[in-house]
């Protein structure tokens, strides 16, 4: 008998705010949190619009000691780790879990076993701040030009020793674990979009094999920066509808211009199902099934037939043994690209069936732009709360509807969500895409 | 009863050589794959050597070479070694379903196009040490590539492999830094184990010997700087003057398959895997567990997955960095699990003469396990010279041994306290 899935606890960090209820808010208000870029002086990029987050503090909730840590070493987390680190301290907090007394020398959480606690986080390979290399660069000029030899010798004395520590994509684990002391599996998955969904399906197959009780999966990405915008601008994907940042990002709108970019963490916890009933955790859902697959279309590409996605999308209803019909609600990527959006259609609408015409589809995008490797678990998390409300909520600018694939896009109000089974999308350009049916669990 | 896992092809791209036996006759024989760095001009870089991987062309691996022309090395060495683990499994005819068939791959980023962003980070550089954004921009919309930039990202070898193999099922691509392709490897157990899928390409590819790579790890002190003049000698994992690792690069890639999928294409499997162990230290960002809990504790895993205690264990591929505290914590950790035995169990490091390939290295130390299991024969650590007080196990110094080697244990631990540990045995129908 394979062991259940349950959803424990979550904890968000995006552009709408500090926590998955600030999400749920803006989403309900249809209120855009997209806005001009402000952490950079974006005026020669062609995409000048961000899902920026503000004022989030990494340690707020968590214990002193805790906090004291993650004072100590924000210095050497780029932002992409300190989203992750607060979306896990929220999404720990969360689950009613007891802290252990710091004073008495308690473990951070005492009634677990720590040896059967891990965690696996999609992240984005993160560029260094451009700062950090400023002053080596600057040393290194031979003959009014950078030179490598100058680099060598006077260069890298400059460089401030933990730098490669304050990027590499396992550091949102190696926190987090450290913070948590999480002793169990840990993975870092590297899927650009697909990391958060994808790292919630192993972290539920590690719970089903019985190699951990709870994990943490999360995902975590900031692609408001320099280095990032520069190559999504490049590569042509950023929205350029600049001039009305809360109607840049329009998922499966025919006004769509492309990604807004964005930043944000979301993170879950997940337990077996017969250890959260056992301390009569809150459960807000199960996972019932996930699902898989690649585009083979080449690596700036998506399959026009949505294939990836709707093989990703079959596994998953056969995983949780449900019919497309039974899904109340489908959290779709839409990150407001033609060629990925129609994809992604096409792939909804060949898994769906004759359904396709009848299961909501809905996306957030247009709230929060794309946090890449954030955005799967981000939608996943705000499909959670607003269950509760009993509705799926409309996607907000699009307007004029891109019908071609024939599924049926909450448009302008909230539709009633009539079954408690959601199904999130994500599928990367060139790669990976993902699905996950969650049966809600609504507060009584 | 748990589906059974079987090694049907494997193929690597390694400094020691271009085909997974030209590593392994190197290896046994001794041979050193450390030179000073030729890829860039790292004459002024605290570290100037590493193990590079031989020049080669592309063409002969893949089906259309122009789809790889902006691909980094990372890409390159798992175009290569996937050709030829496809090959060795032979799958060039067919006979898998696509859509059954899934990519997990411990992956690093591509090489940055390092000129172009120093030349844009000073085309930015204001009075105050700051860069701004403008400048940076005017000179860096100029010098990117389009293509090349995509390229750098880590999910790019899986990315590529789906394309050029026609593999649509599910792809995974992890960087838990130096443990990478070992967890990627363990994992891809788990999806064959459930169902998720009949066969895995499976495996790891990295380059960071590229002047940001080599930069970061001098600052943390990581990698070697010793014996600039004769850098064969600069990897001495287990000597008591080890003074940090060399950097490798490379690719190994596996084809896993589920045992009955394999007899079923009449395949020649090279040896089973068992036993998978994951765990994290959660001890400090920079310092291992000094007492090795969560080495310990991935080898005890994979036993207790494989169904067998540490005496079946006849050798240990042991991450052996070469790293002061790695080295001394790995052997604290093995007796640990081993207890008085641990003594009787040789450990060798291939990191001696292949330096260390990161994210690459699991599955290519793994690779040499399967060899040894088909050769009864173990390679040796290199450059063991004087005995460390802290390091007294058997580590196969100076030569290869002839020695019984039915079941394999192959050990990786990664910055950030990943460690991941597997078993592989041979393979009895």
């Amino acid at each position: 008998m394979n062991r259940r899935v349950v959803i424990t606890g979550l904890g968000v960090v995006s552009p709408a705010g500090l926590g998955a209820g600030a999400l749920a808010e803006a989403i309900r208000a249809g209120r855009s949190a997209v806005g001009p870029v402000t952490k950079f002086d974006a005026s020669r990029y062609p995409s000048r619009v961000a899902g920026e987050v503000r004022d989030f503090d990494p340690s707020e909730g968590v214990r002193k000691d805790q906090g004291r840590y993650v004072k100590k070493m924000a210095k050497v987390m780029a932002v992409d780790i300190q989203l992750a680190v607060a979306a896990a301290n929220l999404a720990v907090l969360d689950t009613g879990l007891p802290l252990g007394d710091a004073k008495a020398d308690e473990p951070v959480l005492p009634t677990i076993d720590h040896t059967r606690f891990g965690m696996v986080f999609g992240t984005g390979f993160i560029p260094t701040e451009l700062d950090d290399l400023a002053a080596p660069a600057a040393a290194s000029v031979v003959d009014g030009k950078f030179s490598l030899k100058g680099w060598g010798s006077s260069g890298i004395p400059k460089m401030f020793p933990l730098w490669l520590l304050k990027y590499l994509p396992n550091m949102h684990s190696c926190h987090t674990g450290i913070l948590w002391n999480a002793e169990g599996p840990s993975n870092s998955l590297t899927v650009s979009d697909a990391g958060g969904l994808l790292a919630l399906d192993e972290a539920a197959r590690i719970i089903v094999r019985g190699a951990a009780d709870r994990m943490l999966a999360g995902g975590a990405e900031s692609r408001v920066n320099p280095v990032l915008m520069m190559r999504y601008c490049l590569l042509g994907r950023l929205a350029t509808a600049n001039d009305h940042p809360a109607a840049a990002s329009r998922p499966f709108d025919l006004g769509r211009t492309g990604h807004v970019a964005a930043e944000g963490a979301a993170v879950f916890m997940l337990e077996a199902r017969d250890v959260a009933e056992k301390r009569g955790a809150r459960i807000y859902g199960e996972i019932l099934g996930t699902g898989a697959a690649c585009t083979t279309a080449g690596v700036n590409a998506c399959d026009a037939d949505g294939r990836a996605v709707a093989l990703a999308v079959r596994q998953a209803l056969a995983a949780a043994g449900i019919e497309p019909r039974d899904l109340g609600a489908i959290f779709a990527h839409g990150p407001a690209l033609a060629m990925h959006d129609r994809s992604e259609a096409a792939g909804l609408a060949a898994a769906l069936g004759s359904a396709a015409k009848s299961v909501p589809v809905t996306a957030i995008k247009g709230v929060t732009g794309n946090m890449g490797a954030a955005s799967g678990l981000v939608e996943l998390a705000a499909a959670c709360l607003l269950a509760r409300d009993g509705h799926v909520p409309p996607i907000l600018n699009c307007d004029r509807p891109d019908t071609e694939a024939g599924l049926n896009f909450v448009i302008g109000k909230p539709v009633a969500m009539v079954r408690d089974t959601v199904l999130a999308t994500t599928n990367a350009i060139g790669g990976q895409a993902a699905a996950v049916v969650v049966r809600l669990i609504r507060a009584s | 009863m748990k589906r059974r896992i079987v090694i049907t092809g494997m193929g690597s791209v390694t400094p020691l050589g271009l085909t997974v036996e030209e590593m392994w006759s190197n290896l046994l024989a001794g041979k050193s794959g450390i030179r000073p760095i030729h890829i860039f001009d790292a004459e002024t870089f605290p570290t100037t050597f590493a193990a590079q991987v031989p020049d080669f062309d592309i063409a002969p691996y893949v089906k259309n070479p122009a789809a790889y022309a902006k691909a980094g090395r990372n890409v390159r060495f798992a175009a290569a070694a996937a050709r030829m683990a496809w090959q060795d499994a032979r799958l060039a005819a067919g006979g898998f379903d696509p859509e059954r068939t899934a990519i997990y791959l411990g992956s690093g980023e591509g090489i940055l196009d390092f000129f172009s962003l120093a030349d844009s980070i000073l085309a930015g550089l204001g009075p105050d040490g700051k860069v701004s954004a403008v400048g940076f921009a005017e000179a860096g919309f100029k010098r990117f590539d389009a293509l090349r930039e995509l390229e750098q990202e880590p999910n790019m070898p899986a990315n590529h492999l789906a394309s050029e193999y026609g593999i649509a099922g599910p792809t995974y691509s992890c960087l838990t830094a130096c443990a990478a392709s070992t967890q990627a490897i363990g994992e891809s157990m788990d999806l064959l184990r459930t169902g998720r899928a009949d066969m895995v390409m499976a495996g790891g590819t990295h380059s960071m010997i590229h002047p940001l790579g080599v930069t970061g790890f001098n600052l943390l002190t990581a990698i070697s700087t010793e014996h600039k003049d004769e850098p064969w000698r600069a990897s001495r994992p287990f000597d008591r003057d080890r003074a940090g690792f060399v950097l490798g690069e490379g690719s190994t890639i596996m084809i896993l398959e589920e045992l009955g999928h394999a007899q079923a294409r009449g395949v020649r499997v090279w040896a089973e895997l068992t036993g998978y162990g994951s765990t994290a230290d959660a001890y400090r960002m920079t310092d291992i567990h000094p007492e090795g809990r969560g080495p310990a504790a991935a080898m005890r895993a994979a036993l207790a997955d494989a169904g067998i205690g540490p005496e079946a264990i006849d050798y240990i591929s042991a991450h052996g960095t070469g790293t002061t505290e790695n080295d001394k914590v790995e052997t604290l950790a093995v007796k640990t699990v081993f207890g008085p035995r641990a003594y009787q169990v040789p450990m060798s490091s291939v990191k001696s003469t292949l330096g260390h390939l990161i994210a690459a290295a699991g599955a290519t130390e793994l690779a040499t396990c399967v060899l040894a299991i088909r050769d009864q024969v173990l390679p040796p650590t290199m450059n063991l010279e004087t005995p460390d007080p802290e390091c007294d196990l058997d580590y196969v110094p100076h030569t290869a041994r002839k020695a019984r080697a039915e079941v394999c244990l192959s050990n990786s631990f990664g910055f950030g306290g990943q460690n991941d540990s597997l078993v592989v045995r041979r393979f009895v129908p």
